[in-house]
């Protein structure tokens, strides 16, 4: 299971992305999937289930919270979470 | 080829600039238009070079770094961003075509600050009188025509005071000499990717400091469904398809300046500038336009009694010299010199220019000037 972080644009991905992995945590940036993007094209960071919480403190300290976030818990199947 | 023109671009380069364009061309497709490796090697790059370009200006906000074609290309966007029909835009004394074309465009009323060529002191002055009712100055950083370094920082705390928005052309300066973003608090500042930052043609950057308006409209790999630019940045500016080959290039370019730094670059060609000018001082025909203050950089103009700048570039060129002559699509620079009715012939410096090499287009127009040859 991971989660994902949906964000604004891609290099807010990449924001968030480096900044994660400076606090340790490891990050991939995808497309977001089209079910959960309402206006179209768009990234999502996805982060492993038990860095999830962490890793949204440290977006939400930074402002890089912009987005809703995703509980993948197998392809194709979403659940919104808010930590 | 002795090349002396970098100030119209940097055609001598970091090696690792080319290595990284053809390694892009080769390994790099769109970036923001899919998750394979491809796209996401483009798209971290572009990253990469946002973030090094945000070390070297002390610019935090990534994302409010734009990449453009040119420095032209980031000036329209930033003109047409702040200024209107009937505004008052004052300018300096020594503003490219860039600046000026557009808001003739726009049909802003234009009030140039003019101050004598290397004067910081009157040029501050001249801004100082000039602001009341302004709603926005447009300055460059350094002449392109003349290399003066302009008080960008004085006229910067004038804009603050009075609440008009600055935007900065730092075509000649970026690379060259230091700028401190948050020292400057310009609404935008725009610079080329292929001058003294080293990259290749076609790249250009935008600073964004307040919020711009776009010029170019298209896809952008974001928002799809929405039929509106997105509203952040840099998508907001970057429509179409990016560059990749020469952001690469340019990421190299900072890489280079990082390492050897802005003032250590910019001295160098400064050193340069006054070893030519202290030897052309010899030559009574000619008019050589520098100062022995610190308000220079490596842009060097000569003019001569009689003979063309044009003649005299020919006959340079003819002899593996690259100097440029006319008016550098710089018409009110030279008003303001008194320049206008002959141009000059303009020397410009790189620091991949040899001592060797300078002393060798000294020699070479010596002997065309003085021995007629």
């Amino acid at each position: 299971m991971r989660y994902l972080f949906m964000c604004k644009s891609l290099t807010y991905a990449q924001r968030s992305q480096k900044l994660l992995e400076r606090a340790g945590i490891s990050a991939n940036i995808i497309k977001s999937p089209s079910s959960l993007s309402t206006r179209g094209c768009g990234y999502s960071v996805s982060v492993g289930y038990v860095r999830g919480s962490r890793a949204a403190e440290i977006l939400k300290k930074s402002n890089l919270l912009q987005g809703k976030i995703y509980l993948q818990e197998s392809i194709g199947s979403y659940k919104e979470v808010v930590f | 080829m002795i090349y002396l023109d970098s100030a119209a671009t940097s055609f001598l380069k970091p090696p690792s600039v080319e290595r990284a364009m053809v390694r892009a061309m080769h390994t790099m497709a769109s970036p923001g238009r899919g998750s394979y490796t491809q796209a996401m090697r483009a798209s971290n790059m572009m990253y990469e070079c946002r973030e090094l370009a945000g070390e070297l200006f002390n610019f935090e906000n990534t994302e409010r770094i734009v990449f453009t074609s040119n420095a032209t290309h980031s000036l329209n966007i930033a003109i047409r961003t702040m200024a209107r029909s009937g505004d008052k835009v004052v300018i300096s004394g020594y503003e490219h075509n860039s600046v000026t074309r557009v808001l003739q465009d726009i049909g802003a009323r234009v009030i140039v600050a003019e101050a004598p060529l290397f004067d910081s002191e009157a040029a501050i002055k001249s801004f100082e009188s000039r602001l009341d009712g302004a709603k926005l100055v447009v300055c460059n950083h350094i002449s392109n025509v003349f290399g003066f370094v302009q008080p960008i920082y004085g006229i910067s705390e004038l804009c603050q005071r009075k609440n008009i928005p600055l935007i900065v052309d730092a075509s000649q300066s970026a690379g060259v000499c230091e700028i401190d973003t948050a020292r400057l608090k310009a609404a935008f500042i725009a610079m080329p990717g292929h001058k003294g930052l080293l990259g290749p043609q076609g790249t250009g950057i935008l600073l964004c400091g307040d919020e711009p308006v776009p010029i170019l409209f298209g896809g952008t790999g974001s928002d799809s469904i929405v039929q509106t630019m997105p509203d952040y940045l840099p998508d907001l500016l970057e429509a179409g398809t990016h560059n990749i080959p020469g952001i690469a290039g340019l990421s190299e370019g900072i890489r280079f300046v990082l390492k050897e730094t802005p003032a250590k670059i910019g001295e160098y060609e400064r050193y340069l500038c006054r070893r030519t000018a202290e030897r052309l001082k010899n030559i009574d025909e000619l008019e050589i336009f520098s100062t022995e203050l610190a308000c220079q950089t490596g842009v060097l103009s000569v003019r001569h009694t009689v003979l063309d700048s044009e003649n005299l570039c020919e006959k340079l060129g003819k002899r593996g010299i690259a100097c440029r002559c006319g008016l550098h699509c710089a018409p009110i620079a030279h008003k303001t010199a008194g320049t206008i009715d002959t141009g000059t012939l303009r020397i410009s410096f790189s620091p991949f220019n040899s001592e060797k090499e300078v002393l060798t287009a000294v020699n070479a127009l010596e002997k065309i000037i003085v021995h007629k040859k």
